[in-house]
């Protein structure tokens, strides 16, 4: 597993106190959202606001979010193309 | 600033008084004066009166409505959670209560706000509020 792809899981576990989970147990192409690791509303927040503070990269709207929460290698990928050098 | 335009509450469920700062989309301090007579408090043992611990998060919730620029007449708000409520000591029929709330962020029409309600410089129920606009 990538760094930056387990560190995307730990911050994910980390901020919707998915307690029990391990990275290892969350699969790169799940959705985040629906069937997947079935999330909500509330966590796409949580997540935006830690994807922001942990990794310092924006989802500035809804399209972006669409996009980087369809898994978490899209989101390991979003965040590796927009963070700052 | 006028409370009643802005808010579509109204007693006895409106519960902020008065703005005493307010910067939209960043930081709003409010206030509340609990009086005797408020209806919340019948039912409370004599002389042992105190406002409800949710409706603390209610007034730190409503004033969160001022962080929003326009008027929120017509429009439905959802307290959609609560999270870390701490309640730290209880609030009393004639205490001033200063309700602060500050955004932390917003995404898809949900904000997280952090809210203090305090009397006096103490600090009686802090908590952390999700707010979606339907």
């Amino acid at each position: 597993m990538s760094d930056l792809k387990l560190r995307v899981k730990e911050m994910i576990i980390e901020r919707l106190k998915l307690e029990g989970l391990a990275p290892d147990q969350i699969e790169d192409q799940a959705p985040l959202f629906g069937d997947g690791l079935g999330l909500d509303s509330i966590d796409a927040l949580e997540l935006v606001l830690g994807i922001e503070q942990v990794f310092g990269v924006k989802i500035e709207d809804e399209a972006a979010g669409m996009k980087a929460f369809k898994s978490v290698q899209a989101l390991t990928d979003f965040i590796a193309e927009h963070a700052k050098a | 600033m006028d409370i009643l335009a802005h808010l579509p509450h109204r007693a006895p469920l409106l519960l902020v008084d008065r703005l005493l700062e307010r910067e939209p989309g960043l930081r709003v301090v409010a206030e509340k004066l609990v009086t005797a007579g408020e209806p919340f408090f019948q039912g409370h043992p004599a002389g042992r009166a105190q406002v409800p611990g949710p409706l603390l998060l209610e007034m730190l919730a409503q004033a969160g409505g001022f962080l929003e620029a326009g008027t929120l007449h017509g429009a439905s708000i959802f307290l959609a959670g609560v999270r870390d409520a701490r309640f730290h000591a209880p609030a009393f029929p004639g205490d001033r209560l200063r309700l602060e709330v500050a955004a932390e962020g917003a995404f898809a029409g949900l904000m997280r706000l952090q809210g203090t309600a305090s009397c006096e410089g103490r600090d009686l129920c802090t908590a952390t509020l999700l707010v979606k606009r339907l």
